[in-house]
């Protein structure tokens, strides 16, 4: 009998795993919430289950409706994607108790390596180097004034970090020591909401660190292959904007130091499937463990674009327990320089503001070098209940100049009409000399957006007003001449009239 | 047929004439754009696509445009490098503006999007200070703290904590 694999994700990753599914001969299951049914992972599986209601705490967080859906679809596989339950251990361990693979990590590997300061420890015991910080988490019962001596030891800046924090969420930079209180409040209420751990601990931040993380593949026959790194420091609160494989600042030397330090930390724990060392790269050239991600990473299509290996059908391969024969020369050499940028559904001219909404028509970017790893379809409707994701534009190239450039043409074949994207954002970052020569580091892309004051991305010329009126006005003719065929389908409009986003911080 | 469309504030009357007969794929057309100062006319050859209009001036540039109503009248127009919002008759639709403008210096914060408050730091009569804290709303999976535009004092607190709000709904009334 087929094999059957169900995802336990919505959005591009599920797609993502489905074409994998597809590839091997797997039969796929999705699992979809109530504004989900008509999801393009949805219309693409082989086989849906309705799991519940939008909120992901009632649908795409529950175990009980996941694992059941599995058993009910005859699946033998489950692939968490990335966010929702790819890293809660209770979920790999109740896919095991229910006799399904689960494609990831062992249960007691993601524990450990889910909660940072753990994580830091194995880190330290494998002789790989951390960023100054507490050892020990401060608990929710802790008190101010404690967490306050604490972080006058270290010093400031700082960052006050959720325990088992990720993506931005519960972190927050403090400047000074008057600023304490208020991000440990917010970044232990934001951590409790989304990750049912209100736990922090705090770190020293560097002062001008690249972010650089070394994906790695790693069999149940102990063979573990790290892959060459992927620079992840435009980054825009914490979260990644832009990733790219290789790094302009990493030489030979030290990406083999780094991928030898990845490694150690996934052998120290006996780890298993894919998984992501991530490293802070300081300005002297020096590097510190930051933490793991023991799953999938959204930039994994950058290393697949620079090496040829398919990370998802090697997760499979390893959960299958087939032993893992990429050369570890093959991962560790860049065969083209690839950018991946991530679309969102938020307009960049308002503070970057969520803009969900009706996705009414899409042109797609093709030709040589792209890849579109896209979650949504015309006529979707894109939810107020997840992250707004459209889309990863993948590019590749022989240089990153010629990757670059690529990426701009690729950037303006894009097109989604209905909703504000992030799409304008990229058009102008990828012209900044900074980015064009690799000068940048965690903090590059919050410090231009301040200084840029909310200008807008890019600016209408006097023609291009002209060509809108025209369009607009042949808009409104059509409306009255043959409005009933195929009349657009107005979009909800509250989002366009938000409130004073200056009051956002 | 002439329409009134405001872009980025620049409003000017667009004439369409339709050259032999259109049909709900498209058309040929003549235009006139009189504006501020300039003054434009062409011919355009306009056909429908499944994000618009692709547009052939009589010069040859072409122009591919997504075109979405975003509400009576408005339109988003989606060029490969900039998008533009525009208003047509605005005038013509607009009802007389409704009253109630806020007295000078109060301020009323609204929620920017829709959401769900996570928490409420202040209280009716507190005295606060500018970019203080006073409701934490969850939006998208982040939590933002809306802070006071200016110190003052708060006169009402709209929402409790819990409750789901729309975009643009009252949350707390500074004086």
């Amino acid at each position: 009998m087929a094999t059957t694999l169900l995802i336990a994700n919505r959005g591009e990753i599920a797609v993502r795993v489905i074409r994998a599914c597809r590839e091997m001969g797997i039969g796929a299951v999705a699992v979809y919430s109530d504004c989900d049914r008509n999801a393009m992972h949805v219309r693409m599986a082989d086989r849906a289950v309705h799991i519940g209601p939008s909120p992901a705490s009632e649908s795409y967080l529950r175990i009980d409706a996941i694992v059941d859906a599995a058993k009910r679809t005859g699946a033998s596989m489950v692939h968490p994607g990335y966010g929702f339950l790819a890293e809660n251990e209770d979920f790999a361990q109740a896919c095991l108790d229910a006799g399904l693979t689960f494609v990831g990590p062992r249960p007691d590997a993601i524990a450990r390596m889910g909660s940072k300061t753990r994580a830091r420890e194995v880190a330290v015991e494998a002789g790989v180097p951390v960023v100054p910080g507490t050892g020990a988490p401060f608990d929710a019962d802790v008190s101010d004034a404690v967490i306050a001596r604490a972080a006058e030891a270290i010093g400031f800046p700082l960052v006050v970090k959720a325990v088992s924090g990720g993506g931005g969420k519960g972190m927050r930079t403090v400047t000074a020591a008057a600023d304490l209180v208020s991000a440990v409040r917010t970044a232990r209420s934001e951590a409790l909401s989304a990750f049912g751990d209100a736990a922090v601990y705090l770190e020293r931040r560097l002062t001008a660190p690249r972010h650089i993380e070394i994906q790695l593949l790693a069999d149940e026959h102990g063979t573990v292959v790290p892959f060459v790194e992927r620079e992840c420091s435009i980054q825009r609160r914490h979260q990644k904007v832009v990733e790219e494989s290789p790094s302009t600042v990493l030489d030979e030397r030290t990406r083999h130091a780094m991928a030898d330090c990845a490694a150690k930390v996934a052998r120290a724990v006996g780890y298993t499937n894919a998984g992501t060392i991530e490293f802070l790269y300081d300005a002297d050239g020096k590097f510190y463990f930051l933490e793991m991600n023991t799953r999938l990473q959204v930039e994994h299509p950058v290393t697949e674009a620079v090496t040829g290996v398919d990370l998802v059908q090697w997760q499979i391969r390893i959960a299958r327990g087939e032993r893992l024969t990429v050369s570890p020369e093959r991962a560790l050499t860049p065969r083209a320089h690839a950018i991946e940028c991530r679309i969102y559904a938020e307009d960049p001219d308002q503070g970057f503001l969520p803009s969900p909404g009706l996705v009414r028509a899409l042109a797609t970017p093709s030709g040589p070098g792209i890849r579109d790893d896209r979650g949504v379809a015309p006529g979707f409707d894109i939810p107020v209940f997840y992250d707004s994701m459209i889309a990863k534009l993948i590019v590749s190239g022989d240089t990153r100049a010629d990757a670059i450039a690529r990426l701009g043409r690729a950037l303006d074949e894009y097109r989604v009409a209905g909703v504000k994207t992030t799409l304008p954002f990229f058009r102008w970052l990828i012209r900044q000399a900074e980015f064009v020569e690799g000068r940048f580091n965690t903090q590059y892309l919050d410090r231009v957006l301040v200084e840029r004051k909310g200008l807008r991305f890019v600016e209408a010329r006097p023609a291009d007003d002209d060509d809108a009126a025209v369009a607009a006005a042949l808009a409104a003719w059509f409306d009255a001449h043959h409005a009933a065929a195929d009349a657009p389908v107005p979009s909800t409009g509250a989002w366009r009239r938000a409130g004073r986003l200056d009051a956002l911080r | 047929m002439t329409f009134e469309v405001d872009t980025n504030g620049r409003v000017r009357a667009v004439v369409i004439e339709a050259e032999g007969a259109a049909s709900p794929s498209g058309g040929r057309f003549k235009i006139q754009l009189t504006g501020d100062a300039d003054r434009v006319r062409s011919v355009v050859d306009c056909r429908r696509t499944e994000l618009g209009f692709s547009l052939v001036f009589d010069d040859g540039r072409v122009v591919d445009v997504a075109a979405t109503a975003t509400g009576p009248g408005e339109w988003l127009l989606q060029f490969p490098h900039v998008d533009v919002t525009a208003a047509v008759d605005r005038r013509r639709r607009e009802r007389a503006p409704s009253g109630g403008a806020a007295a000078a210096g109060e301020q009323r914060i609204k929620a920017p999007m829709p959401g769900r408050i996570v928490r409420v730091l202040v209280k009716a009569g507190d005295d606060v200070a500018v970019r203080q804290g006073l409701v934490v709303v969850e939006a998208m999976k982040m939590e933002n703290e809306l802070a006071s535009p200016k110190a003052g004092r708060v006169k009402e607190v709209a929402v409790t904590e819990g409750m789901s709000v729309e975009g643009g709904r009252l949350l707390v009334v500074i004086e």
